[in-house]
């Protein structure tokens, strides 16, 4: 162990120091670093005015919510704090717990993901009981989480049905497949958001009104599955073919060899860029304050239209910008905890 | 039909890559029940194409090519191709296990999802396999865990968990490090002794020496000689056989 620190010591010395040279360079860095981090430490710490967050914090947290409903969507976030480091911290209840709970609870978590997510949609709209919460009154990070759920829950299956067309041999399905892709994939976000805005509602009889985060989600998810089924055609491109064929030798229909064969071991290979589309739809999700969603980002331009806040520009974004980390960081640790349990198993 | 049909009739095939080349030339060959018939032959020669043809992953152009009393022509129909693979084992040159599934797993998910047994039924006839080809004690690893030797012999018992009625071995120890041929040649040859109808493609002399029925020996997409072992390794009939055999013995 001692030699071990004493080995990468050396190593830093020899790439910091090395000669005269590299030291001057290393001295040089190491002064602007401390001289920025100063200047940052004392922004935050003393020229800040961070009341325009810490008053607003259930506006960034919740939106508009009625107030004597706002334990539905809270409940629902922390439901989804403890399933996020339940899978996160997975590596290391495999070890400690025993066998039973801990091979109980490995089967109790997919399950449980996949039913936070109606369970969101019960809370936040309503129904069963609970009275009915209107769209435009959900906001903050809970429709920014229900957003980014929805669409990557949506984007999934319909991306691997794309990638499947695409790879299958019959032409029609296969053009079909292949020009959705593309031509998803050669417009702007921006531009399919603003389509699912206004042409949902054209395209529908009158009476059927889809609301407005629902459009917002159709047309995130849509866009996001042509980059899914990308991914998924590189993960079926990059299995053998001949594991196909030992898979049809053994008298398995071509549903069979997609579903059982090829298909898992696709979306295993895929898994690391399907986990990045995932943070991509995250942050994606942003653009829809320009379409008046007021999820976190939206909130924050709504707060910095109000004269009592006016001008906090850096506070408002730097909070965002450490919000948004700490959701990127948690998603790439459930993803990271996602590929080491698939490596394992 | 005779009182004992063949199981294996193949009438005049003939088979063309799309880039002109003719893998397959005239070949007619009938395999009986019980029989063990290896097929030899210079890389290049159609014995892979040949053997692939007689479970439908290979599509023939012509000819009449009938397995287990099911016709599997040219035009065939691809639900029969279905019910002759359901019939019909295969061993491949690089094992082909799924990677993503235990050794037990690989062995039931035919059994399961196309005989439709029950998982536990299935669990036990696997395990008894593993035991036969030697292997059980490693049923709940991944094939990557396996030595080459161990990942085909669980590749025979995968083919053999649905019972088959014949065995197709595609150079089954052509991938093998030297010290692993013996085991798995060991297990393809028991399975002979149990009566298990075989056509074997493989250069290991020795194992078609003993094992053999007949050995077919190809050339350029064509059969050249057809002959008992003993005859065709002393005394083959055909310039072609004295050429390559004086190659590799």
């Amino acid at each position: 162990m001692a030699s071990m620190m004493r080995s990468r010591l050396l190593a830093l010395r020899k790439g910091l120091f090395g000669s005269w040279w590299d030291g001057l360079i290393t001295v040089a860095l190491m002064a602007i670093l401390l001289l920025a981090l100063r200047a940052a430490a004392q922004w935050a710490l003393k020229d800040a005015d961070w009341s325009v967050v810490s008053t607003n914090l259930p506006l960034y947290l919740l939106g508009s919510f009625p107030p004597e409903e706002q334990w539905r969507p809270l409940s629902w976030m922390v439901t989804l704090l403890l399933l996020t480091l339940a899978t996160a911290l997975m590596p290391l209840w495999r070890i400690t717990c025993p066998g039973a709970i801990s091979s109980l609870l490995a089967k109790l978590l997919p399950a449980a993901w996949i039913l936070s997510i109606p369970a969101g949609l019960l809370l936040l709209a309503g129904g069963l009981g609970l009275a009915p919460v209107a769209t435009r009154s959900w906001g903050g990070l809970c429709l920014t989480l229900i957003l980014t759920l929805m669409s990557g829950v949506l984007a999934l299956p319909i991306g691997i049905a794309l990638a499947v067309g695409r790879w299958s041999g019959l032409p029609l399905i296969r053009g079909v497949c292949s020009l959705y892709i593309e031509l998803m994939r050669a417009i702007p976000l921006l531009s399919v958001l603003f389509f699912g805005q206004l042409l949902i509602p054209l395209f529908l009889p009158a009476h059927l009104e889809v609301n407005r985060v629902m459009r917002a989600v159709l047309a995130l998810a849509w866009f996001a599955a042509a980059y899914v089924a990308e991914d998924v055609r590189g993960g079926l491109q990059a299995i053998p073919r001949t594991q196909q064929e030992a898979a049809e030798a053994l008298g398995l229909s071509l549903q069979q060899v997609l579903g059982l064969v090829l298909l898992p071991q696709a979306l295993r290979i895929a898994l690391p860029s399907l986990a990045n589309q995932a943070v991509g739809l995250l942050q994606n999700s942003t653009l829809l304050a320009m379409l008046g969603l007021v999820e976190l980002l939206g909130i924050s331009r709504s707060l910095l239209a109000n004269p009592l806040f006016i001008g906090r520009y850096l506070e408002v974004y730097a909070f965002l910008a450490v919000v948004y980390w700490l959701l990127c960081t948690l998603m790439s640790l459930l993803a990271r905890s996602l590929e080491h349990h698939l490596r394992t198993a | 039909m005779t009182s004992t049909p063949s199981v294996l009739s193949a009438r005049h095939l003939a088979k063309t890559y799309a880039n002109g080349h003719r893998a397959l030339i005239d070949v007619s060959l009938e395999v009986q029940r019980g029989e063990v018939v290896v097929i030899m032959g210079p890389s290049g020669s159609g014995k892979s194409t040949l053997i692939r043809t007689f479970n439908g992953l290979e599509s023939l152009d012509g000819g009449h090519l009938d397995v287990l009393g099911l016709p599997l022509d040219a035009d065939g129909d691809p639900r029969m191709v279905q019910r002759i693979r359901r019939r019909v084992g295969m061993v491949f040159q690089q094992f082909n296990l799924f990677p993503h599934l235990t050794i037990l797993d690989n062995l039931t998910l035919a059994p399961i999802w196309v005989q439709h047994r029950s998982r536990r039924e299935a669990t036990e006839r696997a395990m008894a396999l593993l035991e036969r080809v030697g292997i059980s004690e490693q049923a709940e690893k991944y094939p990557a865990q396996l030595s080459g030797g161990q990942q085909q012999r669980v590749a025979i018992a995968r083919a053999l968990a649905m019972s088959p009625e014949l065995m197709l071995f595609d150079e089954p120890t052509s991938a093998l490090d030297p010290e692993r041929v013996k085991e798995v040649l060991e297990t393809i040859r028991s399975l002979a002794t149990q009566g298990m109808t075989m056509v074997v493609v493989t250069h290991e002399v020795g194992f078609a020496r003993e094992v053999a029925d007949r050995v077919v020996f190809m050339d350029e997409g064509k059969i050249v000689e057809i002959n008992h072992p003993s005859r065709f390794f002393t005394a083959p009939t055909e310039e072609r056989s004295r050429l390559f055999l004086s190659r590799i013995l």
